[in-house]
């Protein structure tokens, strides 16, 4: 059978385009409001390509913050794909360096998840994983650049816009979810990630809650307890 | 393309890129310990378990309190992902039922 991982990973983006095109032109509009020009926009969605750090930046540019609070801001907002790399690079261990560094730089919570969703299709297969990202982020500039250019047009509360990523997530989590104490994990993970934003400023409830309920999670996994059953799983790695 | 906003970008972009790549260059060259794998294995529904939930109960600027239209959405795109497994559909219909309680509320 002939592979094409490129062409694969590419179609398996598909949903994450979905939610990224009409997020993307969310964001374009914000950039344009902001005084950013259609090239400014793009130039962020392409060199910094993290959504949730370039609607603050956009914010912050548009009550005149300076450039360093913004970079601090972007820096501890991002840190948590300190953890997805961490669990990417698993996968990549036969990878030049200058392929991991294409495929980190493109590195989202949503492609990290759907690419997660079947880990046995990135094993050691780059250009899989370049596809599925190359494609959304082509989206996401996609998404940008017309949002600058005619935004205006659309109304981004409407036709259920709002909950297309969030759908996105629940099936990715959902996917995840493949044996009993996954179901554990994700009930202690949800009410800690409830407990930390609700205690903490920003966005570190995410790596909080990741590196806590993680550390649980590992007290809980039944390779600790039992030594038989985790054969299944070194086999995926 | 003004000189200060493209520092700009090149600061956030550096600091973006450092903590996507460095843990993907170190620790793909070296041989994780069985115990810390377990523990990276429970990263990715941590995550997503961290940004789902808070979706559901707290509003976009941070005030914790039940958002009622996400929670009504997430239900049935909830059972769908679960029986289905498809994304696309999943995102189709969570799409659908939350534009249709736009009428309600």
């Amino acid at each position: 059978m002939i592979d094409y991982p490129f062409k694969e990973g590419a179609r398996t983006a598909l949903p994450i385009v979905f939610g990224y095109l009409p997020v993307g032109m969310a964001f374009g509009v914000l950039a344009r409001k902001a005084g950013l020009s259609t090239f400014e926009a793009g130039g962020m969605s392409l060199l910094v390509y993290a959504g949730a750090s370039q609607f603050i930046a956009v914010e912050m540019i548009s009550r005149g913050a300076l450039w360093l609070p913004i970079v601090l801001t972007t820096f501890f907002l991002n840190l948590r794909h300190l953890l997805m790399s961490s669990s990417l690079s698993l996968y990549f261990n036969e990878s030049r360096f200058r392929i991991l560094g294409l495929l980190s730089a493109q590195l989202t919570d949503e492609s990290f998840a759907v690419a997660m969703s079947d880990s046995s299709k990135i094993v050691n297969r780059p250009t899989y994983l370049l596809g599925l990202q190359m494609t959304a982020q082509l989206a996401w500039i996609g998404g940008t650049v017309g949002g600058t250019l005619f935004g205006g047009m659309i109304d981004h509360q409407s036709y259920g816009i709002p909950f297309a990523l969030p759908s996105l997530f629940i099936c990715l989590l959902l996917l995840q979810i493949r044996k009993a104490h996954h179901l554990y994990l994700t009930a202690i993970a949800g009410i800690l990630s409830i407990f930390f934003k609700w205690v903490f400023p920003g966005s570190w409830y995410i790596i909080l809650t990741a590196l806590f309920a993680s550390g649980i999670g590992m007290l809980i996994h039944p390779k600790t307890s039992q030594e038989g059953e985790g054969k299944e799983q070194k086999s995926e790695t | 393309m003004r000189l200060e906003i493209f520092l700009l970008i090149l600061g956030m972009g550096l600091v973006t890129f450092l903590p996507r790549f460095l843990p993907m260059a170190l620790l793909s060259r070296w041989v994780i310990p069985e115990r810390m794998k377990m523990g990276l294995e429970g990263f990715p529904i941590s995550i997503l378990s961290a940004i789902v939930f808070p979706i559901l109960f707290f509003d976009g600027e941070g005030k914790m309190g039940i958002q009622l239209p996400y929670l009504i959405s997430a239900i049935p795109v909830f059972f769908f992902a679960w029986k289905v497994k498809s994304l696309w559909g999943s995102v189709i219909l969570g799409m659908i039922v939350y534009g249709g309680l736009g009428y309600v509320f």
